[in-house]
């Protein structure tokens, strides 16, 4: 009799550590609400010219060349994944210009699709002369938002394509021309 | 992913605690003590537990922050608190879980000889645990921006987990009335394994004010490792459908439980030594063992040094073909997958105690002495600590505890804890003799129960069994 007793008791006190046992004040609800927003700092692209890559030495000074053009394309598909176009609100990217050739230089860069069409805006801008060989580099910096509307366009992007154009140059000039840029990536995702 | 996240929270909130059963350990009324310590002290003579339910045993905890660190309903913004739990946590911080389940447990004492008891039986075992990416969490929830020549380390990268069964058998002998050994070996058949550790290098963003671009992306003497054993064969039937894929996965790992795994040995050894009638002290090493992985072995491997500095471009007379960033990396880090088999050590746990027995049961009739036995203690005190060796550093624990038999049906443990979860942890335990049946039910960190949200960590343990 006293053994069914204390049977139960012990029941009951089983019963009463579970009761007692709960998750309170939670709410898992709020995942909905978790928002991942990291920015990611990457290397974009980078370039340096010599004047000799544009004119020969070999050619006589007073010979003026008057527009030299360097373009290039490169594969590039980094922002044609699905997570990169749903969740990368914008992209800021940053170009610098360190110039000691006596001479402004214009850049343009855009994105080719597939087909070799242009996709999305086509930018262009100045790197400003340098004051010469042996001098401080004149220094540009640029900067270009991409929104989220922007990226969705680039989406289909393959390739890159550039360009550097320089007018009026003869073998006397002399210095350095370097580009050195960043992306800087803002992502959004929403879990 | 939102699962994911969601399961990760769960198993670090809810519960704690490493392998510890600070309160079935040194306690001898209960057979399952001499899965603790083999060299234990036996009052019984025979024992067996009920099959599937002489021991179920659940232990998780997370060292560093609670469930409602994060989802409490407190007003606040989850990803603030995300954002402050992230900043908190370090790579020390950890998840576990251990869940055990007795298939069969059962011992005799011998015929020959009655000081010495024999204990047999299998039980199968759930060990995981992961250490906190701090990094990489970092990385992946705030970004290199603000982190701009701070290296992330792959180091921070460490966890394990294994499914597994053990078959075992024990002796025990007492040698005379003050001491007592048994050493129980162990048979290790896995099936399910995997473990990433001593990850090294690291990934570092650095500003180059004279370089060629403005930073270098730097992945240095990376050497990432993720070793698995039972999960290539699984993952080859996905291409299977329907009942025949479940089919043909519950027979491979019925297979492996049945001794088809990888196989391993081990073996406990402890002692109880009496000092006097009163004072005793024990000790005891579980789980000296390795497992060999040898079949259905594949490990994911990733060495190298690449440096990321952006695209040259335009260029111009350059003759070279344009970089592809991609293959470059897999060319510079390459990931292989091999089938080496390999060895590990089974998480080596260490127990101890020192107890003091008083208030000895005498109601004058004598009701021992027909047995030849000295009547029992109702009560004790005593200290325990408890050392378990894991992939970063050991984890400790250290109690104090106070046996009282209530009843002769009755016996109770209740144990005072500070650990690496919880500087508060109270647990306690009874145990029920009536007759020959026995059931016992154990749990820790009580306090906390009544609201699990705000725990680091809490175990269960309970049981059936045919004492005699």
């Amino acid at each position: 009799m006293k053994t069914k007793k204390i049977v139960r008791l012990l029941c009951l006190f089983c019963i009463a550590l579970m009761s007692i046992s709960c998750v309170k004040d939670l709410d898992f609800d709020q995942v909905e609400d978790v928002v991942l927003t990291p920015i990611f700092e990457v290397d974009f692209i980078f370039s340096r010219f010599e004047t000799d890559e544009f004119v020969d030495p070999g050619i006589d000074p007073s010979i003026v060349i008057p527009e030299v053009v360097v373009r290039d394309t490169l594969d590039y598909d980094l922002l044609a994944t699905d997570f990169i176009v749903d969740n990368l609100e914008q992209i800021e990217l940053t170009f610098e210009f360190r110039n000691t050739i006596q001479r402004a230089f214009e850049f343009d860069f855009g994105f080719l699709n597939d087909a070799d069409q242009i996709v999305g805006p086509a930018f262009s801008f100045t790197a400003a002369a340098g004051n010469g060989p042996g001098t401080e580099p004149v220094i540009t910096t640029e900067v270009i938002v991409l929104d989220s509307a922007t990226i969705d366009v680039l989406g289909g992007a393959r390739r890159l394509i550039s360009s550097i154009r320089v007018q009026n140059v003869n073998s006397g000039l002399e210095g350095v021309l370097e580009l050195r840029s960043k992306g800087t990536y803002f992502i959004n995702y929403e879990l | 992913m939102r699962a994911v996240l969601v399961l990760c929270f769960i198993f670090w909130g809810s519960h704690i605690y490493s392998q510890n059963k600070e309160t079935l350990y040194d306690f001898n009324d209960l057979p399952q003590s001499l899965m603790l310590n083999p060299g234990a002290k036996v009052g019984f003579k025979k024992h067996i537990g009920i099959p599937f339910l002489s021991q179920i045993h659940l232990n998780a905890g997370f060292r560093g922050a609670s469930l409602f660190d994060v989802f409490g309903d407190d007003g606040r913004d989850i990803n603030e608190k995300i954002e402050t739990t992230l900043n908190t946590l370090t790579s020390n911080d950890y998840v576990t879980l251990t869940q055990q389940l007795e298939i069969a447990n059962f011992g005799w004492e011998s015929k020959r000889n009655e000081d010495v008891y024999f204990s047999a039986g299998i039980y199968q075992e759930l060990d995981v645990i992961g250490f906190f990416p701090k990094d990489f969490a970092v990385l992946a929830y705030q970004g290199n921006r603000d982190f701009i020549n701070v290296p992330f380390r792959f180091s921070t990268i460490n966890a394990s987990g294994e499914l597994l069964m053990v078959y075992h058998f024990g002796y025990n002998k007492r040698v005379n009335k003050k001491f007592t050994f048994g050493a129980r070996a162990k048979l290790y058949s896995s099936i399910i394994h995997a473990r990433s550790a001593r990850n090294t290098g690291t990934f570092t963003t650095v500003e180059t004010p004279q370089g060629r671009n403005i930073y270098q992306h730097i992945v240095s003497n990376a050497d990432v490792e993720l070793r698995t054993s039972g999960y290539a064969s699984l993952r080859d039937l996905e291409e299977e459908t329907g009942s025949d894929q479940v089919k043909n996965a519950v027979n491979k790992l019925i297979g492996r439980a049945l001794l088809g795994g990888n196989l391993g040995v081990g073996v406990d050894v402890g002692f109880t030594h009496n000092i006097n009638d009163q004072l005793s002290v024990t000790g005891s090493v579980n789980d000296l063992g390795v497992v060999f992985y040898t079949n259905d072995v594949e490990t994911y491997r990733a060495r190298g040094n690449y440096i990321f500095e952006g695209f040259e471009t335009p260029i111009q007379f350059s003759g070279e073909e344009s970089q592809n960033f991609i293959d470059e990396l897999e060319e510079a880090i390459p990931l292989d997958t091999l089938s080496n088999t390999y060895v590990n050590m089974r998480p080596m746990k260490l127990n101890g105690s020192i107890r003091y027995s008083f208030n000895q049961y005498d109601d004058g009739r004598c009701y021992y002495c027909i047995e030849g036995e000295d009547p029992p203690y109702l009560d004790a005190v005593g200290f325990q600590v408890f050392t378990q060796f894991r992939p970063n550093r050991p984890q400790y624990a250290a109690s104090l505890f106070y046996y009282k038999r209530l009843f002769h049906f009755l016996r109770t443990k209740v144990t005072y804890t500070v650990d690496d979860f919880s500087p508060y942890n109270l647990g306690f335990l009874v145990s029920t003799h009536i007759n020959k049946f026995n059931f016992y039910l154990s749990a820790n960190n009580v306090f906390e129960y009544t609201n699990l949200a705000k725990a680091r960590g809490a175990s269960v343990q309970l049981g059936f069994n045919i004492i005699m």
